[in-house]
């Protein structure tokens, strides 16, 4: 069923808002161009509204799900290239089209270490791609092979590598036409949504180097899979880092002392009062070091009662979103709610929320400390496929994994090898784990990464241009329906694949 | 003018929508000759809105063949900006309901020549035939739309009761209630609107003003118990002159009007729905014609002022104050 003039409208539904509420609203879209209209310009400037009218129950209209981290699924492994581009480009397609049943609609295929020639190749085939009924591929995650050693997870050991020439050392590997600048990658292309990852230990030689460079050309740097300690991992946001690689696992526990790659969800303004001060970060009291008594500066004074302050919302948004600036931490200031600005945004972070990676516990702890930056990822594996039933399955190159129920092991040892867990029940646990609100679980699975990737005005909301990529969830967060650029592409309970 | 009480500002909002409906559904508009409404912005019309958007949902009321003009918007405020009146139309109601767009005017604040802007919106309203009913709201100072008190009758910067769509200084009052909207902040309120005119909503048939709130009670009373006296401060009052309006209030409105004036308006609303149905009863049966229903409408009414002349109740300043 199509709209005669190509709008439509949902009705009777919730909208989750970017600062994670759920909103009752109708929602305008352009069924042929696959977009979401500015509903009130159509209606003044286009003179026109929509002629098909989609009445949602009272169901959750979401953005459809991003998942930053997926190794493969139902029997495909990205990871895995037989010399036939035919053949992998189908494996991509199938699970482009199988993976909205999830509430996927975007993704990034993620390649763990691989023997260093198979990279140009792969990476080079995974361009974005999205086609009329399927999840579209954003670009590509590129686990390893610059990572720790001793955080090795199952990525194979003898592949693993040092970046001795920094950017040189990453370009030699991934292929450099992968890591030109954004602009020249999307080159002939037409996709808008064009995102490359990397998930990498800083404290690999050459790493930190190549990561300024990296950061400029438009690539998203994950810290991950590394033992950095408190200062290393520091340094690396400071040199544009941006994620967290599955936190918690395949990096140092949480250290009081030292708090590692962990500790930045908490990073204190106290640590980074100057970015030319980083050495002092290891003594014990660093800041206490600075200008003795506080110095006004009278172009920052802000009257604490002022009508524009007094009424800005406060307490939903966190203190790393906030704009405002505070001056220098030589003074203290006197704003309940707001914390004094870092040099640095604290990074995103990606969690694992199928309840074995991360203790619930760990979860709810990771998102009171920085909701803002709280990404939930799947890490499944090609073996993921709601429908499967546990056993023991091939992998790749000999090895073979045990999956029990949503557990998965590499066969004879108690290493976790990725997961099988989908989004949609990562975002239904995620709501459990920590208390918080479905609207706000959709956040982690939507805005969160969509803002991670800097796609937000594309991909993970309800903006006004923005694909009209949905996912229809129940009030209990089951999926529905999915939608891809205005069309429905999957219903839930009826005959399962095609 | 009639004066019909609710309980509370939803059973209000409730008989308006009901009312308005029933005057569409009798109309029986066509792409040809289309219901012409007037429409206001404010809290007061919202639960009027939001019950007419019910009947739309029900299937009891269509707009598909009705146009609509807004009374009045700000100058300079952008279209899309969430205090706009645009905003707050399509937000409240036009979303809502099944009106084309193209039937849909609001006065532009940002046309670049306001004085073009203000004569073409007369002009469309008389090419339109004129609107069949007016929906209004007052401020506390019982101003219709942006139709502040003035002080001459002719003046351009009042609101004058000959006074047509135009360009409009903002009262101070009106500013520091809009504040609210805009953050608290005086600065930041436009000080400027586009508003139809006091004759504007006079020349329609009909009109229905909402009146809510305690806030609202002295300007009712102003505009009912005394004179047509815009001229110092009451724009409401203008309606004394019109043939056929109708305002609705809740009974925190009429708490500064007098006990008397209360339990008249009380007394009459039964007479004048048994008036209407016989009417309808005898147009049914062919009787008469639906120009005589109009006309035995307008008659009732004058009937009905010279009854409230008597009682007192019009045109007769100080004169009943039991203080």
């Amino acid at each position: 069923m199509t709209s005669p003039n190509g709008l439509v409208c949902f009705t009777n539904c919730l909208l989750p808002q970017e600062d994670g509420s759920l909103i009752e609203k109708d929602l305008w879209i352009d069924e042929r161009r696959g977009v979401i209209l500015d509903a009130q310009k159509t209606f003044y400037l286009r003179r026109n509204r929509p002629e098909r009218i989609v009445d949602l129950g009272g169901n959750i209209l979401s953005p459809g799900f991003i998942d930053l981290q997926l190794n493969g699924g139902y029997g495909f492994d990205f990871s895995v290239y037989e010399d036939d581009d035919e053949a992998y480009k189908k494996g991509l397609q199938m699970v482009a089209d199988r993976i909205i049943e999830t509430g996927v609609t975007s993704l990034l295929p993620t390649i763990i270490t691989q023997e260093r020639s198979f990279y140009p190749k792969i990476l080079g085939l995974l361009r974005p791609f999205q086609t009329e009924k399927s999840a579209a591929f954003l670009g590509w995650h590129a686990e390893g092979p610059f990572i720790e050693h001793s955080k090795r997870g199952a990525h194979a050991p003898s592949y693993l590598l040092d970046a001795p020439n920094g950017t040189k050392s990453f370009e030699e590997v991934y292929g450099a036409d992968n890591l030109v600048h954004q602009e020249d990658w999307l080159m002939g292309s037409e996709h808008s949504a064009a995102v490359r990852l990397i998930t990498t230990a800083p404290e690999i030689t050459g790493v930190m180097d190549a990561m300024k460079e990296l950061n400029r050309r438009g690539i998203v740097l994950s810290i991950g899979h590394s033992t950095a300690t408190t200062e290393v991992a520091t340094n690396a946001v400071r040199h544009g880092a941006k994620l967290i690689t599955h936190l918690f696992n395949a990096m140092p526990q949480l250290h009081h002392r030292d708090p590692s790659i962990i500790g930045l969800l908490g990073a204190s303004p106290h640590i980074s009062p100057l970015p030319e001060s980083v050495d002092q970060s290891r003594t014990a009291s660093p800041v206490f070091n600075s200008t003795p008594g506080p110095v006004e500066e009278p172009s920052h004074v802000t009257p604490p009662q002022s009508p524009t302050s007094a009424k800005l919302p406060s307490g939903a948004s966190t203190p790393s979103s906030t704009t405002n600036h505070k001056g220098s931490r030589k003074s203290l200031h006197l704003e309940k709610g707001q914390v004094a600005d870092m040099e640095f945004e604290r990074p995103f972070y990606g969690l694992i929320v199928d309840g074995i990676h991360c203790h619930p516990n760990s979860v709810r702890l990771a998102y009171s400390a920085h909701s803002e930056g709280c990404i939930l990822i799947t890490d499944a594996m090609k073996i993921l496929d709601p429908h499967l039933k546990d056993g023991v399955y091939e992998w790749r190159e000999g090895q073979r994994y045990v999956k029990e129920g949503l557990r998965l092991y590499l066969e004879g040892t108690d290493t976790l090898a990725g997961s099988v867990v989908t989004l949609d029940k990562c975002v239904r646990n995620f709501s459990r784990f920590t208390g918080c609100s479905l609207g706000e679980a959709i956040k982690c699975a939507t805005y969160n990464p969509a803002r991670c990737l800097g796609v937000e005005n594309k991909k993970g909301t309800l903006r006004p241009g923005a694909d009209a990529d949905f996912v229809v969830l129940s009030r209990q967060g089951t999926v529905l329906s999915t939608w891809v650029k205005g069309k429905q592409a999957y219903v839930a309970n009826r005959s399962a694949t095609t | 003018m009639r004066l019909i009480i609710r309980d509370d500002p939803t059973a209000v909002g409730d008989y308006i929508a009901n009312y308005i409906c029933k005057r569409i559904n009798d109309f029986a508009p066509t792409p040809e000759k289309p219901f012409v409404l007037g429409l206001p912005t404010g809290s007061s019309p919202i639960p009027t809105y939001g019950a007419l958007i019910r009947l739309v949902k029900e299937g009891k009321l269509s707009f598909k063949h009705v146009v609509t003009f807004n009374m009045d918007e700000y100058v300079g405020l952008p279209r899309d900006h969430s205090e706009s009146y645009h905003t707050f139309m399509f937000r409240e109601f036009f979303s809502h309901i099944d009106i084309p767009p193209s039937q849909v005017n609001i006065l532009n604040g940002n046309a670049e020549d306001l004085i073009a802007e203000c004569n073409a919106y007369e002009k469309k309203i008389k090419d339109c035939g004129g609107i069949e009913l007016f929906l209004g709201g007052i401020g506390e100072d019982g101003h219709i739309a942006f139709n502040e008190p003035g002080t001459l009758l002719t003046s351009t910067i009042g609101s004058s009761l000959a006074s047509r769509t135009r360009i409009k200084t903002l009262a101070y009052d009106t500013i520091l209630a809009n504040a609210r909207f805009f953050n608290n902040d005086i600065s930041a309120v436009p000080r400027m609107a586009l508003t139809v005119g006091v004759a504007t909503v006079l020349d329609s048939r009909e009109v229905v003003v909402v009146v809510t709130g305690l806030r609202k009670a002295l300007a009712l009373s102003k505009a009912i118990e005394e004179g047509v006296n815009h001229l110092v401060s009451w724009t409401l009052s203008a309606l004394q002159l019109h043939p056929w309006a109708l305002i609705v209030v809740d009974e925190d409105a009429t708490s500064e009007l007098h006990v008397k004036t209360v339990k008249y308006f009380k007394s009459i609303e039964f007479v004048q729905d048994e008036v209407e149905k016989t009417q309808r009863e005898l147009k049914a049966r062919g009787k008469i014609t639906e120009e005589q229903v109009y006309i035995s409408k307008i008659k009732e009414e004058s009937v009905k002022r010279i009854t409230d002349s008597n009682l007192g109740l019009g045109n007769c300043r100080n004169s009943q104050n039991p203080e």
